[in-house]
Formats: structure tokens, C-alpha cells, sequence
């Protein structure tokens, strides 16, 4: 892939970075390097994750990247490798932070991942030459990049004392808005998200919140090509019994068999078939549901 | 005088034919034995001068030398006592009418008390089994015993209870009725039943496969699902034992020293380990081992309940046994071999907290924290495990419920049938079940119409099954195939096996 080095004084330099404290005095990219001058939110979140926190990072990244937002995060385990993995899914376009050189990708489960960005027209940025390696330190210093790249930040999830509230932190002396994702109190990770908001942060429930925060810019929403038109779905006629009382709840395989009046092995037969199909998919616990088209 | 009399010595499960002579001549009063006997032999010789004095015979003041040959084996266990102290009465001339020939085809086997009588010995089933194959017609041994090895064929067994009986009977005296081989096995029933447990159909179809076809199988489910309650009731629908099968499991447990009162083992066995087991105690141990927990499963049901909770070391150990079906320690000694064909069935709950993926409580775990507990299980352990399946908790009305299910009795007789197809198709190959089948026969006996190779190829794209599933998927497979007496595998069929393998997914998350 080729990468490039941007210099301070280079005019493709992110004009963003240069109102940091201090910021980075060269870039190292690999990729797509006109995301750097296009508007994007940065999604950060604690890197041991809950399944709410997954959930509500998958629903908000895709929404925003139907606006045609460019999603930043710091490829990190948990929120961020989910906000990256969501935004290639519905196509979106990312930009991972790393805190360490362009060889060293850290950490290393996600090399995959980083070359999954750059494939699809993504970018990887970093401060540190090639070959430096990641440590404590650089996570702190990245999360300034990240704070700096976007135009508001997102936080989804975080528990006491983590990166993301530097994250928050940074953001907010920049004066750009901090969006937070309400948690249960109960929830360890929700602590940072909480606190956010009770000092002032936005809360926000779903993706309008958060365009609305920006009265000035105009977002809009990308064209689906793939409902041209309504299809119907067509499901089998043998299929059917099992798929119509599928549309109103989510089932597991005993409730299925009994609701209709076929033995485990039929069922699992057909619900193997509908699943080949894509008609429906499977939720944890074995339980199935509709999948949205 | 010089007398000579046999008695057998255990290794592992294999017998050996031991020489048992006694020499006693003038001198200064002495007890030797050589041979190399190992503690509990030595000290017979304080239980044998006792027993013999206060069975009303008198304990020689000469020098007695007992030898123990070959010498080069390792003798344990307190078996010899009884034998030693018949060699000393008939050297000495207790025993004065018998004609000695007959002692060639004899062996004594006991352990003496210090009044005479006869002591229960482990491993007498075992022992006699043993010295049937070396050509042995007669065996002295203990009343308590009897029992035991009442099943044991064409072998003449006479039940002894003390010294001095056993010299009135060698010198024909009176008379002892042998132990009468005992055809008919009285199997005990299991108090449990499959209709017993509410809802969970799939579970309890998945555990019909599974005794169907010997498959190992994982169940992965909340706490309180029932997944225990399963497992045991696993027992009540596998085919009944064979009296080969029982004669086996009842060897090892002898040798154990695990076996009751009652003799036999007429049930299946159903082990189940604490997770903090120590190894040796899983695969067979000790400075002269024992058969660990998966001997003792044996043509049963060896069942890790908690499986991540067990240590790492322990798991990895299955790995060799799960696959050989037999397992060799070795000592310095010798080398032990132990039979342990079983099945294997572990229960764990989905992620640290236990609710993962369940209706009404919510999951309190992180990601990384499910990774981590998953991570406890290597893949080659899940390579060997034919059948994933995931147990729900049932809500409340079900289990009030009075709808009524299928009893064990009739799922049996599916099981029953499903194993006879199995072991009609596998006659010349030397495997019972369908678990048992190689790459090469997999090849053989599952195949595929061209749908059903569309589906599995598909499945496993779409799904991210695993490609080491791949055979298992087709042994299921074909087990599911002879559950319904079908003579092909057909599409349904895979697609049911499939489901049984979706949990892969899960697992290398």
C-alpha cells in the first residue's frame, strides 16, 4: 500500500491538528489521505466492552456512516475494532489512529483489520515512524489525534480511569462537543459516559442528537443502491410456517418446535435452510430472529 | 521339605503366573522372602506366623525360605499371604494326602487376618480372568469374593473363609461347594428418567445422537438450565451392557479397589470428577498405578461438570486417551496399560457470569472476559468433541408443566436399533460406533449426494464453521441417518448435524 509522509508545513497538512497544544510534527499514513481533511466523528469506548456497549457502537457507527461521516477511532481491542469493523461493514469510510509505527501494527489481532481499512479505502495514521512500537505512553499521546481529527467525539462506553475520558477530555478543550451514550448505573463500563454527562456533555440517544449538535453544516444522507426496489421476500412454501412465526418475536429452537408442531429435527433442518437463505439469522443463546434487509 | 503352589500377580490389568516355593530346612529359626517382594509382602510374613499359630497348627522353628519366581517381576499387594502360609503347612506336612500334580492347574489367591480367616482382595475378578487365560482350571480364594467372580466361565472356583478349613479341604476331609457360574446378571434399574426433564427437546434429541453414535459431546448453558440433570440422565437411554462389557468394567473397578459388597458392576459407570482432580487421579497413578477416573468410566459415561474450571493440564491429558481409547503409564516397574473406552461429556456456562445469550438475565461480562474463559479450552480438546449444544433455561411454566414427554424407554429402543445398524456395518473393521470411524472410513461410509455437498460447502462459508468440524459434521451425520434406518445420508440429515457444530463459531470467538 502506499504510504506517504505529510509534514507540518505541507498544505495537506489537517489544518484540525494544527489547533492542538501540540501538535504532531509529521504524519505517517497509509491509505486514503483525503479522509484527513473530511469531516468525521471519533468513536472511542473502553477496550473491554459490554454487549449494550457493542450494540450501541454498531447501531451509532452505522447511522453515522450512512451520513457519510468518516468514523476515527484508535483500532484498539473492543469499541474501537467495533466502530471500524461496523463502518467497513455498511461501507463506510475509517481512519485508525495507531500509537505506534506503520510496521508494529498494535495490537496485533488487529493487523487484519488495519489491512481491511486500507483496502477499502480507508487510512492509517500515526506520529511514530515505522518502526516504533506501542506502549502506555503512546496511548495517551494518540488520543489527542483522535480528539483532533473529528469533529465532535462519541464516547460509548468506559469505565474508571481510561484513555477515553483523556479522549473526552482533549475534546472538550478543543471547545467541539462531546456526545455520550447513557449507561445503567448498575454498569461498570457506563461510569465515564455517565460522568461525562453529568458535567455537561451531550447525551445523546440516537444519530439525530448528535447532526443536530452542528447547525451550521449540512449532512447528507447516502443513497442506498441496494433497495431500488421493495423487494418481497420470497420465502418457500415449507419454509414458511417457520418464518411467519419468526415476524413477531424472537424464538429459540424448542419454542419453534412446539409453536409449529414439527419434531427438533425438522426444525433444525429448516432453520439451517433459512439461514443459508439469509431470511434469518441467529442471536446468542440460539435464538433466532428476522434479518433486516 | 520343598513345596511348590501357584498364585498370580496383577500388572496393570495383565496377569502373571507366579511360582510361590517353600523351603524349610533345619537351622537357626529364620523367615526369609525373596523374590522382590515389595513392603505388604514382606510383612506378611508376621500375619502368615500368626494366622497359622492360631488356626491350631504349629508355626515351625526352622529356617523357612519363601521364594517368589520369577524374581525378576515386582510383587505387591497382600494376594500372597494365603498362598505363603498353604506352601509352609504342606512343606512342613500338614497337608499330607493330597497328590501335589493337582497344584499345577491351581492358584491360590487371599489375605490372611491374624485369626485365620480370609480377607477380601481387590482385583480377585480381575485375577481370575487373567489366570483363565493362562490355562488355570481351579481358583482358591476368598468366600467374600465369591461374588464377584460368579460370571466368570468354565473355571472351577472354590470359595474359601479360613486356613484351617482350606487344610481340611486339601486333605478331603470335608467337602466345599464350588461357586455356580451365574448366567443370568440381574441389572439394576436407574431410578431416572428422561420424562422427567421439562422441555429442552433439542438437548434431549442431541443426547439421542449422542448415545446413538459414542459421541463426546459439550452442552453450554446458563446455570440452572438443567445440564447436570441431563448428563445423568444419559445413562437410562445407552444400549444395556454385555456380559463382556460387564466383566470389563468390573476387572477395572476390582482392581481398583472400588467394587461393593454385591460383586459386579451391572450399571454403566457415571464419573464424575471434582474440577480440582489432580491428574493422576484423572488418567491413572501412583507409584504402582491405579486406573484413574477415565478406566473407570469404561464403557460408561465420564462427565466434567464446570468444564473450564478445571485445570489446563488435566484437559490436555484427555486428548491421547479420547482418541486411543486405551491409556499406558509408565513406571519404572513397568508399563500399565488400562482400557478407557468412554464417553465424554462436559457441561460449562457460556461466559464467566453465565447469562450470556440468555432470555431474562442480562450478561454482566465484557468481551475480553468471554474470550478469556473460552480460551481455557484448546481447540484440539474441541476437535474431539463431536457435539456442541447449547442448553436454554426453560421459563417456570414449563417446568410445571404437566405436558408429557417421551420416557427413556422409547428413545432406548431408537438407540438400541440405531446401534445394531452400527455394528452390523462396522463387523469387519473392528470399530463399534460411528464416533470410532477414521478419515479412511469416513470416506467409505458417509457419502454424500451431490445437494447435500452443496449445503455443507455452503454451510461452512456462511456459518465460519471451522473446518476441523468438517468429519464430525459427518459422523453426526451418519449417525442421525441410522437413527431413522436410512441407508444414505441425506440433506436433512446434515442440515441437523450442522446444527450441532454451530457453536464453533461461539467458541473461537
Amino acid at each position: 500500500m502506499q504510504r506517504k509522509l505529510i509534514e507540518y508545513a505541507d498544505t495537506i497538512y489537517p489544518e484540525k491538528l494544527r489547533e492542538l497544544k501540540n501538535p504532531p510534527s509529521r504524519l505517517y499514513t497509509c491509505g486514503n489521505i483525503k479522509l484527513l481533511n473530511k469531516k468525521g466523528i471519533s468513536v472511542v469506548g473502553s477496550r473491554s466492552n459490554t454487549q449494550y456497549g457493542e450494540k450501541m457502537c454498531i447501531e451509532f457507527t452505522k447511522n453515522l456512516s450512512e451520513y457519510n461521516l468518516i468514523i476515527i477511532s484508535g483500532l484498539a481491542i473492543g469499541i474501537d475494532s467495533i466502530a471500524h469493523k461496523t463502518c467497513l461493514k455498511y461501507s463506510g469510510r475509517t481512519i485508525a489512529v495507531l500509537p505506534c509505527g506503520l510496521n508494529n501494527i498494535y495490537p496485533k489481532q488487529n493487523i487484519d483489520l488495519a489491512k481491511n481499512i486500507v483496502k477499502e479505502g480507508g487510512l492509517l495514521v500515526t506520529e511514530y515512524d515505522d518502526n516504533t512500537e506501542a506502549d502506555s505512553k503512546k496511548f495517551l499521546e494518540r488520543n489527542r489525534i483522535v480528539a483532533g481529527l473529528g469533529i465532535g467525539t462519541l464516547v460509548v462506553e468506559g469505565g474508571y480511569r481510561s484513555g477515553t475520558s483523556v479522549t473526552a477530555k482533549i475534546t472538550q478543550e478543543l471547545s467541539k462537543p462531546v456526545f455520550c451514550i447513557p449507561s445503567s448505573i448498575e454498569n461498570k463500563k457506563g461510569f465515564i459516559t455517565n460522568k461525562l454527562i453529568k458535567n455537561g456533555a451531550n447525551l445523546v440517544t440516537n444519530v439525530e442528537d448528535i447532526l443536530n449538535c452542528f447547525e451550521n453544516i449540512k449532512f447528507k444522507k447516502k443513497r442506498k443502491s441496494l433497495n431500488k426496489k421493495e423487494e418481497k421476500v420470497i420465502i418457500p412454501k415449507e419454509l414458511k410456517l417457520i418464518y411467519e412465526n419468526l415476524e413477531d418475536e424472537v424464538l429459540d429452537i424448542n419454542q419453534i418446535s412446539r409453536k409449529c408442531k414439527i419434531s427438533i429435527q425438522e426444525a433444525s433442518y429448516k432453520l439451517l435452510l433459512l439461514q443459508m437463505e439469509d431470511f434469518i439469522e441467529e442471536l446468542p443463546g440460539q435464538r433466532y430472529k428476522i434479518k433486516e434487509k | 521339605m520343598l513345596s511348590k503352589i501357584k498364585s498370580i500377580s496383577l500388572i496393570g490389568l495383565e496377569g502373571n503366573l507366579i511360582d510361590i516355593q517353600v523351603d524349610i530346612s533345619n537351622g537357626i529359626p529364620e523367615f526369609e522372602v525373596v523374590g522382590l517382594p515389595d513392603t505388604s509382602v514382606k510383612e506378611a510374613k508376621k500375619r502368615i506366623e500368626s494366622a497359622i499359630k492360631n488356626s491350631g497348627f504349629e508355626f515351625p522353628s526352622k529356617k523357612i525360605l519363601i521364594n517368589l519366581a520369577p524374581a525378576n517381576i515386582r510383587k505387591e499387594g497382600s494376594c500372597f499371604d494365603f498362598p505363603m502360609a498353604i506352601g509352609i503347612l504342606i512343606a512342613i506336612g500338614n497337608i499330607s494326602q493330597i497328590d501335589m500334580s493337582i497344584f499345577d492347574k491351581t492358584i491360590l489367591i487371599g489375605e490372611l487376618s491374624l485369626d485365620g480367616k480370609l480377607n477380601r482382595i481387590n482385583g480377585a475378578l480381575a485375577m481370575c480372568m487373567e489366570a483363565k487365560q493362562l490355562g488355570i482350571k481351579r481358583v482358591i480364594l476368598p468366600k467374600t469374593n465369591a461374588n464377584e467372580v460368579a460370571i466368570i466361565k468354565d473355571l472351577e472356583i472354590i470359595p474359601i473363609s479360613t486356613i484351617y478349613e482350606t487344610v481340611k479341604f486339601l486333605n478331603n476331609e470335608i467337602n466345599i461347594s464350588r461357586v455356580i457360574y451365574e448366567k443370568n446378571i440381574n441389572r439394576s434399574e436407574y431410578k431416572m428418567d428422561f420424562s422427567e426433564v421439562k422441555g429442552q427437546e433439542q438437548a434431549k434429541r442431541a443426547l439421542e445422537i449422542v448415545a446413538a453414535g459414542g459421541h463426546n459431546c459439550l452442552m453450554i448453558g446458563s446455570p440452572g438450565s438443567g445440564k447436570t440433570m441431563l448428563a445423568k440422565r444419559l445413562l437410562t437411554i445407552l444400549p444395556d451392557l454385555t456380559v463382556d462389557e460387564i466383566m470389563e468394567i468390573t476387572k477395572i473397578h476390582s482392581v481398583s479397589g472400588e467394587l461393593k459388597k454385591d460383586g459386579l458392576v451391572s450399571k454403566r459407570p457415571f464419573r464424575t470428577p471434582h474440577h480440582t482432580v489432580p491428574i493422576a487421579t484423572i488418567v491413572g497413578g501412583g507409584k504402582i498405578p491405579i486406573p484413574g477416573e477415565i478406566s473407570l468410566a469404561h464403557n460408561g459415561v465420564l462427565f466434567f461438570d464446570e468444564f473450564t474450571e478445571f485445570n489446563k493440564t488435566v484437559l490436555e491429558a484427555l486428548r491421547e486417551p479420547l482418541e486411543e481409547k486405551k491409556i499406558t503409564i509408565n513406571r519404572l516397574s513397568g508399563n500399565y496399560k488400562f482400557p478407557c473406552n468412554f464417553m465424554f461429556v462436559a457441561s460449562m456456562n457460556p461466559c464467566p457470569c453465565g447469562y450470556y445469550g440468555d432470555l431474562e438475565k442480562t450478561c454482566k461480562c465484557t468481551d475480553f472476559e468471554i474470550h478469556k474463559y473460552l480460551k481455557k479450552i484448546s481447540g484440539p480438546l474441541i476437535d474431539r468433541i463431536d457435539i456442541l449444544i447449547e442448553i436454554k433455561r426453560p421459563k417456570i411454566e414449563k417446568i410445571n408443566s404437566k405436558a408429557k414427554s417421551e420416557d427413556s424407554k422409547e428413545i432406548k429402543k431408537r438407540v438400541n436399533n440405531a446401534r445394531k445398524i452400527q455394528l452390523d456395518r462396522y463387523k469387519e473393521f473392528g470399530i463399534y460406533t460411528n464416533s470410532e470411524l477414521t478419515t479412511k472410513l469416513i470416506y467409505d461410509f458417509c457419502k454424500l449426494d451431490d445437494k447435500s455437498t452443496i449445503l455443507l460447502n455452503e454451510a461452512f462459508t456462511k456459518l465460519k464453521l471451522s473446518v476441523r468440524g468438517y468429519e464430525k459434521i459427518l459422523k453426526v451425520a451418519r449417525t442421525i441417518a441410522d437413527l431413522e434406518s436410512s441407508k444414505n445420508i441425506k440433506i436433512n440429515h446434515i442440515a441437523e448435524a450442522i446444527q450441532y457444530r454451530n457453536l464453533d463459531k461461539f467458541l473461537n470467538m
